[in-house]
């Protein structure tokens, strides 16, 4: 095997690694350092309110349910109350059973979505966009799996 | 097109790259007629912020020309000549109304890995790694400008080029120092750092009424910049205790206001600046945080701490105590640019501010690599070196 495929498996294996690696952090709890509230065990976890604000009249949220979120149909429960102040809607959801942590993922990029579309009309994107020769070295595909799984991981 | 790119630890290189094109209805494209190297670039570089990819296009401080907008834009027209603030804000989350732009909820496509890190995630910036949404810089000859109407600003017609690029980043994120900091009449207030930040702080807090403002370098050529150019006072710390002078300066109160503009790798001399540079290159700690320790230090009683430099994660042998017991209010910010730049352009068109004498070297796009290295080691009197994208 000559070092170019070594180094392209390498870096196919670090692609994935990366994306694991941030859902991994999600669990770790350092010193000064931010996490995610997957801290929780798996049963609490998936239980646990997951929720954003958005900078609207609650009621808007409550007559139509952003289309991020109504695709996940009986599956989720929804919750919308007034946020504190003049901070707009507090917009809650849960799975109603049993999930996994990459469901939960999917609910958190849901969220991001739906509060996106309500306050700016559209979800922003980054993709395509100019860049220049992408080495196939490990820290750069695990930095790539990490900014993959980014939109589905975080405090949420 | 040619852009800069990143292509590994120091490693800086001129590439052809595909065109950037509008994604979402807010954008435009813009031809950039200047962009400038920034000092949080140098983290990029050195890998301390090691969320870059190779091939990614450096630059976040820039200039240009609208050449296509987006079918939701509706403040800007091809033919515009703006400048365009560094972080990506979306105008209508709760943080764009407080206008803490810098916060934006919506600008930051890849939120996971900040908030891993702090808890939150700030918004997108150009041209600063996958932490901050992966967007293409401006060291190019075109780049997509997400958000329009809210990030982009028409230069009035007698500022120049040169004077308006720097209302993207150095400008307004001095300015948001000074002010966010409490800056008023009679105050004195020390500035950490005379790059192109801490000039325009030093600047800012003289347009905001201070009584006394005092710089700290250690680069004769800058120090002799804020004399000329901003008409603040100097201390080189490589030549005298700055917490010493500083107290003899304000009849031994210290300063009202500290401002620190240096970032995550600051030089200190002596034991102290050995001490960080071993735990920091041993990853025992992120940041080097000697100017925030010395601003906490030197600022007097109840007074107030702004840090504009870019930190990352932790730091060590941070005096809480001084500001616990002392009183004072610590305050940090990317920068909030939008709120700024209105104004900002306004001091410019009167003269007020000038900015010309921070672009020491102009450069094509293809020196690029040599610009960076002369930035960094700022060789020749370097104190920014802009790009011409387009000649």
């Amino acid at each position: 095997m000559d070092l170019s495929t070594i180094m392209s498996r390498a870096a196919g294996l670090a692609g994935g690694a990366g994306g694991e690696a941030l859902k991994r952090l999600q669990h770790v709890r350092l010193p000064g350092v931010g996490q995610s509230s997957v801290t929780d065990d798996p049963r609490t976890a998936a239980r646990r309110w997951r929720a954003v604000t958005v900078l609207t009249e609650p009621a808007r949220l409550q007559e139509s349910l952003p289309a991020p979120l109504a695709a996940f149909g009986d599956r989720l429960e929804v919750r919308v109350t007034p946020a504190p102040g003049d901070r707009g809607a507090e917009l809650a959801a849960r799975f109603r059973g049993p999930v996994t942590e990459d469901e939960i993922g999917h609910l958190r990029a849901a969220l991001r979505e739906a509060k996106a579309l309500v306050e700016v009309g559209e979800v922003l994107r980054v993709d395509p966009q100019p860049h220049g020769h992408r080495k196939p070295t490990p820290q750069g595909r695990t930095v790539e799996g990490m900014a993959q799984r980014a939109p589905e991981e975080g405090v949420l | 097109m040619k852009a800069v790119t990143w292509t590994g630890i120091n490693e800086v290189s001129v590439e052809d790259v595909p065109e950037p094109t509008i994604l979402n209805d807010h954008d435009v494209i813009l031809k950039v007629r200047l962009s400038t190297t920034c000092g949080s670039d140098l983290h990029l570089l050195g890998g301390y912020i090691p969320f870059m990819r190779a091939g990614d296009v450096l630059g976040h401080e820039f200039m240009g020309e609208v050449v296509e907008v987006g079918k939701g834009v509706r403040q800007r027209r091809v033919g515009d000549r703006v400048v365009v603030n560094s972080f990506i804000a979306c105008g209508n989350c709760w943080y764009c109304r407080q206008e803490l732009f810098s916060l934006c909820d919506n600008g930051n496509p890849n939120p996971g890995i900040t908030e891993g890190l702090w808890g939150q995630s700030p918004g997108g910036c150009f041209g600063y790694s996958h932490a901050v949404g992966g967007f293409a810089g401006s060291h190019a000859e075109y780049i997509r400008v997400p958000y329009a109407d809210v990030g982009s600003f028409l230069i009035p017609e007698e500022v120049s080029d040169t004077r308006a690029l720097f209302a993207s980043d150095a400008v307004s994120t001095g300015w948001m120092g000074a002010e966010l900091a409490g800056t008023g009449p009679g105050d004195v207030v020390a500035v950490w750092g005379a790059g192109g930040v801490g000039q325009m702080a030093a600047r800012a807090a003289t347009l905001l009424g201070a009584e006394k403002v005092v710089v700290i370098d250690r680069l004769p050529e800058r120090l002799a910049q804020v004399r000329q150019h901003v008409g603040a006072e100097t201390i080189d710390y490589s030549a005298t205790d700055v917490l010493v002078e500083l107290r003899e300066q304000t009849g031994g109160r210290g300063p009202d206001i500290c401002i620190e503009a240096v970032g995550m790798e600051a030089h200190t001399p002596g034991a102290h600046g050995v001490y960080d540079q071993v735990k920091q290159q041993l990853r025992l700690q992120t940041d080097r945080p000697a100017a925030v320790r010395e601003a906490i230090l030197a600022c007097r009683k109840g007074g107030s701490v702004f840090v504009l430099g870019v930190f990352a994660a932790a730091v060590d042998k941070f005096p809480l105590g001084a500001i616990m017991n002392k009183g004072l209010t610590l305050r940090g910010a990317q920068v909030h640019g939008q709120r700024f730049t209105p104004r900002i352009l306004e001091h410019m068109a009167r003269g007020e501010l000038v900015t010309e004498h921070l672009a020491t070297h102009v450069l094509p796009l293809d020196e690029a690599p040599r610009g960076y290295q002369m930035f960094k080691d700022k060789a020749d009197g370097c104190v920014r070196a802009v790009f011409t994208p387009n000649g």
